[in-house]
């Protein structure tokens, strides 16, 4: 009976890391399975809502308005055999489909849902999410490579070169909040907004960093990577079964994850009427968000990559230098201490 | 809690350097290279300098990593597989095997001469205004050089690529 009271207070501590807000903060809420719920929601609206653009209905027979088919389609995606192409490099394949789970995931730890619901309050929060989404290129080039597969390699390639369109338009047109703010720290930044939303000074920015953003999720009329009608799938051609949801679900957690971006940086965050709590503000705005990104993806056509590229070099940098002269312009002139924290 | 945070990112620092080093095929070698910076990364942050290592991340591996990848792709004609099967030199290996003697010397060296404190000193965490505040007015003559350099550099780019345009269409023309 020695050994009890070992197991006792293996079982005390473990309660009490699980009743832990850091605990509940990391795992349940704006931790992961916050992300996953959300993923798989956004698969199932992007489904209505392309639907509905159609005049379709859409998924229908899993659960009410087929709420419950993200569940179905994931039980089947893991039960199906996994086929990679011969000379494929599988153990990369997999790696790397595991590893664009990681990194889109990896955000969620610096964006606030909340006033002090954030994982982690780091002073370059803004930095660090570009750095994470910044990695997602080099493992869609790796699993086009390891494919073995013309169309996932030439989707790979596309992937890159439209990194190099969008992603300095990205990091300047934020450049405008920090400027006003004085601070990398998200958490910061949506305080800055209670008196008003940076959509409304940084108007430009936001054209900016919401266009980055539509090539940085590879979202129609940026989706070159994936383009259905040249590439087959592009770079996710050649993934199979639970590989293939890995990287799909990696897609639309990135598509949750930017959302909540934008809500933070530009649409105030958690603020609005006290009627509702933090939290269901800042996710309200955040789906709104994915909505209105799924419904340009049902109105607009896929553009060329050389107009890609020319629209990220001359139009969206231009814009996003007019916004920091514009930002500097109205610090200058003393506007600077209304949203400084 | 650092130390083991240390030993593991120390761990994969090390480790992935050598699988970059071992690595049979270059695709590998350029992984491992962005396993080892992202370890960096992760060291950088102990010591207290989160914006250096966030910019390491995006710079480094996001970046440079890419850069070494593409140019792998691209010079590799036949694909995958790199097929020749040397013999690894074996003079080169004895060269490592000093180096990582020489190296666990050094750190043996250091470890049994330097004075072991107790308490290890708190880490001086400049706050990043601070960091900006020195950036723009002590350090701002090191910025605008390094940014005229990189000006340069694309300006350089750029006349090369004309260059080669020019000489292509010249060659069709006759």
């Amino acid at each position: 009976m020695q050994g009890l009271p070992a197991i006792q207070d293996i079982v005390n501590l473990a309660a009490k890391i699980i009743t832990s807000r850091t605990f509940l903060e990391i795992v349940v809420f704006p931790g992961f399975l916050n992300v996953f719920v959300g993923a798989a929601l956004l698969t199932w609206l992007e489904r209505k809502v392309i639907a509905r653009v159609q005049l379709r209905i859409g998924p229908l027979y899993a659960g009410m308005w087929g709420i419950l088919q993200p569940i179905a389609d994931g039980i089947k995606l893991l039960f199906k055999e996994m086929i990679f192409p011969e000379l494929a490099d599988a153990k990369l394949l997999m790696v790397c489909a595991l590893g664009l789970m990681m990194i889109a995931a990896a955000p969620v730890v610096a964006i606030p849902f909340g006033d002090g619901l954030v994982i982690a309050n780091m002073d370059v929060g803004l930095i660090y999410v570009f750095a994470a989404i910044s990695l997602f290129p080099t493992l869609i080039l790796l699993i086009g490579w390891g494919s073995n597969s013309k169309y996932s390699f030439i989707g790979g390639l596309r992937s890159l070169f439209q990194q190099v369109a969008y992603e300095i338009p990205m990091w300047l047109s934020v450049l405008g909040i920090v400027m006003l703010t004085g601070t990398l720290n998200l958490t910061d930044i949506v305080r800055a907004q209670e008196k008003l939303w940076f959509v409304v000074p940084q108007i430009l920015g936001f054209v900016v960093f919401f266009a980055a953003v539509l090539a940085e999720l590879e979202r129609i009329p940026f989706d070159l990577p994936e383009a259905e009608s040249e590439l087959v799938m592009g770079w996710m051609t050649e993934l199979t079964g639970a590989a293939f949801m890995v990287g799909f679900l990696a897609m639309y957690t990135k598509l949750y994850v930017m959302s909540a971006l934008i809500t933070a940086l530009f649409l105030g965050g958690w603020s609005g009427p006290s009627i509702l709590p933090q939290p269901v503000w800042f996710l309200l705005k955040t789906f709104l968000v994915a909505t209105v990104i799924v419904i340009i993806r049902g109105a607009f056509p896929r553009v060329r990559v050389d107009i890609l590229l020319r629209t990220g070099w001359t139009r969206l940098l231009i814009l996003a230098f007019a916004n920091v002269f514009v930002t500097a312009m109205l610090i200058w002139l003393g506007f600077g201490w209304f949203w400084r924290v | 809690m650092p130390d083991i945070a240390f030993l593991a990112l120390s761990g994969l620092v090390i480790a992935s350097a050598v699988f970059a080093l071992e690595a049979r095929e270059l695709i590998y070698g350029a992984v491992g290279l962005g396993l080892s910076l992202i370890g960096i990364a992760g060291l950088f942050i102990l010591l207290g300098a989160e914006y250096l290592a966030m910019f390491q991340i995006a710079v480094y591996v996001g970046a440079v990593v890419v850069l070494i990848l593409f140019t792998i792709m691209l010079v590799e004609r036949e694909r995958g597989r790199i097929v020749e099967e040397e013999e690894p030199v074996r003079l080169g290996r004895a060269g490592i095997y000093v180096a990582g003697l020489v190296a666990l010397a050094v750190a043996a060296a250091v470890i049994l001469l330097a004075p072991v404190s107790p308490e290890a000193p708190e880490f001086y965490r400049a706050p990043l205004q601070e960091l900006g505040r020195s950036m723009a007015s002590s350090y701002s003559v090191a910025l605008v050089i390094l940014g005229l350099l990189i000006g340069a550099t694309v300006v350089g780019g750029l006349t090369l690529v004309k260059i080669e345009q020019k000489e292509k269409t010249s060659g069709t023309a006759q």
